[in-house]
């Protein structure tokens, strides 16, 4: 018979693939194509067995079965009301209230603990480590002079003291200053075109990490918000509708840049109150601390 | 044995009825099962990987056997993952079935959900069924969320962080929100072992749970069937559960979980020793979520740069793409079949017998259409790949889609309209004309419906 | 019949995607640095080549025009980069972004062509690149921060918006990644890093070029994209065909 052949041979098939597996794992191990190969054959051999077996060795014929409304008859659900007889309880209006009430009260003093989770926004989402007169640093810490920044090139730079910090990251680009068309206001932001933009980009937090040399543009890899970055790093193109915030700079005495303070708007993603500027309060980092969610995690 | 349990629980009665249960026939009624054995091997591979992953963001010296990292300084979640894909034997095989099984999953899940949709199977008595599967559908999607992000790699913590942006984005109680979900300001410490908690224990309870409901409803309402010869709104028409049905079904898991290894084993995916351990400051591009949450990436990526601040609030960018369309689309989806239900004027009519998709043609017209903005903005999520693939301009493929996320559903729903309306008058259908229904009036002032002859 | 013939038809194009990525050979092709020791017999060997195949983007004495920068200054390595690649000279139908693509000109009279740009203008040479296993952790570190943005994480290029392509490096010889690296060329900026940091990139950019795939086909190594691809193509067509045949009334009698 066909049917029952083929079990056997889809059966023998399984049982061979399982020997093999046994054999891959205690004497290769660590092959994940022999494994899954092997387990897929083990697998598929069991499962065509069982399949050809419903379908060819057995006989079931087509039977049909009665189907019923779902709705209960009227009497049934008649004698269902008057066993949850809500009036039992119901009557008792004040005490059902209040019941009502102390589960209310129960439920808020139990939901508290979830405020646990996490501190209060506060300033955290207006603020950087960036302050007047922070050094900027490379990803080792080192200072950098505008002369050791050639131009056309991009790095990532941090206030000195916070390296790898994830809301003071920060790209440092030299352009020609003549091509520098920056807002009013920005003057000396740039000592001799070296300018700063914050990396986070503005539309949902990705690294900005894509610098097209040649028309001078950043690009976030996430959904494609490309930068101006010689006109203050307005939006030119994608879903961001915020520019990258710059990052205020001079040449300290020493000849290393140097912030000259925070970043005048919120870094990152705009949140509803992205543009009240009372929340900003650069001047009191000691308030900071214990909101910031300690220092960025891994590397 | 049935003796056994049958003297202590009186078993014999409920299990004659329940295995002579009797159904329908039809390859597209076993797509849920897939989605279901999906889950099984979900939950076997998942088990494996929880022994050995470590969910802790302290950052520690890799020094396994994949050159390139030794030395760097890497998550404790990162490491195990590196640990558990290259020295835990059967680790990496077992690591990639679980990660394209929840690939396949939630892709079984829309096909099981299509197949209900323009069968018009969620109509009454199934609505219940319906509900409960939307949830089951948006915890596939949570513990798919979570999954992405546990092994702590570039890719993933890119992903987190836009979902952080997107809570962010919500008026009012974004920043809190975010505050509370993630333990403070992107990126944290807490969040891998908060995402650890739902993906292991909370979102798989209730997935678990609610499967089992979703099988219970089904098993006392019966299922549904197609019309044809013999079949009513009355009866079933079909095979016993035992034995034909069961082992079926047994050789469809087997089979499905060996699809699934052949996979696991052949191709590789997730690769997270080529993205690197998370870093906050860098990126690696193309930058994408699993598919089934590339629709709304698709859409912050078509999303014109509109930020809006009135009267001091803002309404950042991201909220509308982010959370206002899937809340609006989940909302529909999840009320259609009383939404239907109104527009058709059901009233409390049961439906056991499904319509054929150009039954309802404007049912049809609207799936076809929603199916299409879904998939047109899952191409957006790649627009970049596309770009590279076809060498045209990204910025030329984004404001392509930002036309077709519009213009190619309506062309769909007119076209789904037209077929359906062109079906019905030919009437090509082996299943053959409608059979109508009869009605008889009853004693009591009702109607009944008449079985028609064979 | 017909819905299985739909199923056979699409692995078919699956499996030949699968070719496709399989197919990417690894780079065998690998230019003889040249730099310091030309001679000014090079010199002039490379500017008669030059004036004829060089001077009518870039004028007589490499001032430049409107079809091609000035080349004073640019140095040996640009000139070895953009040679060695093929990228020079620009083909005419490539757009705006030259592309990678079988040298012109033998290596002894790119040599000489280097010599004779070099002679033009001090620039950076072409510079010497010793990779060495050891850098492999190093150079992965700067590779994802530096080049993977843009380039891929598995260096297999990318979309970077302005109708700019950032190539695959999968024919990069050490030298070149080196070069690139230095001379920003295209829309690329430059990464001035030190000798040891540019050759522990291209260590990595060498070992990606031949890294194994333990899981299996890299299926372009690209990410969630292709992946998902897959999973419907796939992992979906194959559950559909099975649940076809497992779900088909295979009773003679009935059929």
């Amino acid at each position: 018979m066909r049917g029952e052949r083929a079990v056997t041979a889809a059966l023998i098939a399984s049982v061979l693939a399982s020997i093999g597996l046994l054999v891959v794992y205690v004497f290769v191990g660590g092959n994940a194509q022999a494994e899954g190969l092997l387990l897929g054959l083990a697998l598929g051999g069991m499962g065509v067995a069982i399949v050809i077996w419903a379908v060819a060795l057995i006989d079931a014929p087509v039977e049909t079965e009665a189907r019923h409304p779902m709705p209960s008859p009227g009497e049934t659900r008649r004698s269902a009301r008057d066993a949850l007889d809500a009036d039992r309880i119901g009557r008792r209006t004040f005490l059902v209230r209040l019941l009502a009430g102390a589960a209310g009260f129960l439920g808020a003093a139990l939901l508290l603990p979830a405020f646990s989770l996490g501190p209060a926004p506060g300033n955290a989402l207006f603020q950087t480590p960036w302050r007047r007169g922070v050094r900027v640093v490379d990803e080792t810490g080192k200072p950098i002079r505008p002369g050791d920044v050639a131009v056309d090139t991009v790095r990532t730079v941090f206030p000195a003291g916070h390296v790898g910090s994830a809301d003071g990251q920060t790209l440092l680009i030299r352009v020609p200053p003549e091509l520098l068309t920056l807002p009013d206001g920005r003057g000396g932001w740039a000592p001799s075109g070296c300018v700063a933009y914050s990396k986070i980009c503005t539309h949902a937090g990705c690294p900005v990490g894509l610098y097209r040399a040649r028309d001078h543009s950043l690009l976030c890899p996430c959904h494609q918000s490309t930068f101006d970055v010689l006109r203050g790093a307005v939006p030119t193109f994608g879903p961001a509708a915020r520019p990258l915030p710059q990052l205020p700079m001079e040449v300290a005495p020493d000849g290393y840049l140097v912030a000259t303070g925070d970043f005048p708007e919120p870094v990152g993603p705009s949140f509803w109150n992205v543009t009240h500027r009372e929340g900003k309060a650069g001047s009191t980092p000691s308030a900071l601390p214990s909101v910031r969610g300690g220092e960025p995690g891994p590397s | 044995m049935l003796g056994w349990i049958d003297d202590r629980l009186g078993a014999a009665s409920w299990a004659r009825t329940g295995l002579r249960k009797i159904f329908p026939d039809h390859w597209s009624f076993l797509l849920g099962e897939v989605a279901l054995f999906c889950l099984v091997v979900l939950v076997l591979t998942g088990v494996f990987l929880t022994l050995f992953y470590v969910p802790d963001a302290t950052a520690i010296t890799y020094n396994g056997s994949f050159a390139p990292l030794q030395g760097q300084q890497v998550s404790a979640a990162f490491d195990s993952v590196m640990r558990l894909s290259f020295e835990v034997k059967a680790g990496l095989v077992m690591r990639q079935i679980h990660h394209w099984a929840a690939l396949v999953f939630v892709a079984a899940i829309v096909v099981h959900l299509l197949r209900i949709f323009f069968t018009g199977a969620f109509r009454r008595p199934r609505e219940i069924n319906w509900l409960i599967g939307i949830g089951l559908l948006l915890l596939a999607l949570a513990m798919g969320l979570t999954g992405y992000s546990l092994p702590d790699d570039l890719l993933s913590g890119t992903g987190l962080r836009i979902v952080y942006s997107v809570v962010l984005s919500i008026p009012f109680i974004g920043p809190y929100l975010a505050f509370l979900v993630f333990g403070g300001e992107f990126p944290t410490a807490q969040i891998i072992s908060r995402l650890f908690v739902f993906h292991v224990m909370l979102l798989p309870a209730l997935l678990l749970g609610g499967v089992g409901i979703h099988l219970a409803v089904l098993w006392i309402q019966k299922h549904s069937q197609y019309p044809g010869p013999g079949r009513t709104e009355h009866n079933v028409v079909g095979k016993p559960f035992w034995p034909s049905q069961v082992l079926k079904s047994t050789g469809l898991m087997i089979l499905t979980a060996a699809v699934l290894s052949l996979m696991g084993g052949l191709i590789q995916i997730n690769p997270v020793w080529t993205y690197g351990p998370f870093i906050p400051t860098t990126v690696s591009a193309p930058a994408q979520p699993d598919w089934y949450v590339g629709w709304l990436d698709g859409a912050l990526r078509l999303f014109p740069p509109i930020e809006v601040t009135l009267l001091g609030i803002t309404i950042p960018s991201p909220f509308i793409p982010g959370v206002l369309l899937p809340g609006i689309a989940f909302t529909v989806m999840t009320l259609w079949p009383f939404i239907e239900a109104r527009l058709m004027h059901e009233g409390t009519r049961e439906h056991n017998l499904l319509d054929r998709p150009r039954d309802n043609p404007l049912r049809t017209g609207i799936g076809v259409a929603a199916l299409l903005v879904f998939v047109m903005l899952t191409l957006a999520a790649g627009n970049d790949v596309v770009a590279l693939v076809f060498n045209v301009p990204v910025e030329t493929m984004t404001n392509m889609m930002r036309i077709a996320v519009f213009v190619v559903p309506a062309v769909g729903f007119g076209v789904a309209w037209r077929i359906c309306e062109e079906l019905r008058r030919g009437e090509l259908h082996p299943l053959g004309r409608d059979p109508g229904v009869m009605l008889r009036r009853t004693p009591e002032g009702g109607f009944e419906e008449v079985e028609p002859p064979d | 019949m017909r819905v299985l013939w739909a199923f056979v038809a699409s692995l078919l194009v699956v499996a030949g995607l699968f070719a496709l990525s399989a197919e990417r050979a690894p780079a065998r092709t690998r230019s003889q640095p040249a730099g310091s020791g030309s001679t000014t017999n090079q010199v002039s060997a490379g500017r008669t080549l030059y004036l004829t195949s060089c001077a009518s983007c870039h004028a007589a004495n490499g001032q430049g025009t409107a079809y091609g920068p000035s080349l004073a200054g640019v140095g040996a390595a640009a000139a070895d980069f953009q040679l060695s690649t093929g990228r020079m000279p620009f083909a005419e139908n490539a757009g705006h972004q030259a592309k990678r693509k079988p040298p012109a000109f033998t290596p002894d009279q790119i040599r000489a062509l280097v010599a004779y740009v070099a002679s033009l203008g001090a620039g950076p040479a072409v510079p010497t690149i010793s990779t060495a296993p050891s850098l492999l952790p190093r150079g992965q570190q700067l590779f994802i921060a530096n080049c993977a943005p843009c380039h891929g994480a598995t260096a297999n290029g990318g979309a970077v918006g302005g109708g700019a392509l950032a190539p695959p490096l999968s024919m990069a010889t050490a030298v070149q990644v080196g070069e690139a690296m230095l001379t920003a060329p295209g829309q690329m900026p430059a990464f001035p890093l030190s000798g040891e940091d540019l050759a522990a990139v291209a260590t990595y950019v060498e070992y990606l070029r031949t890294a194994p795939n333990p899981g299996g086909f890299s299926i372009g190594g690209i990410g969630p994209v292709p992946e998902g691809f897959v999973a419907w193509l796939v992992g979906v067509s194959l559950l559909l065909l099975i649940v076809v045949l497992v779900g088909h009334d295979w009773d003679p009698r009935r059929t």
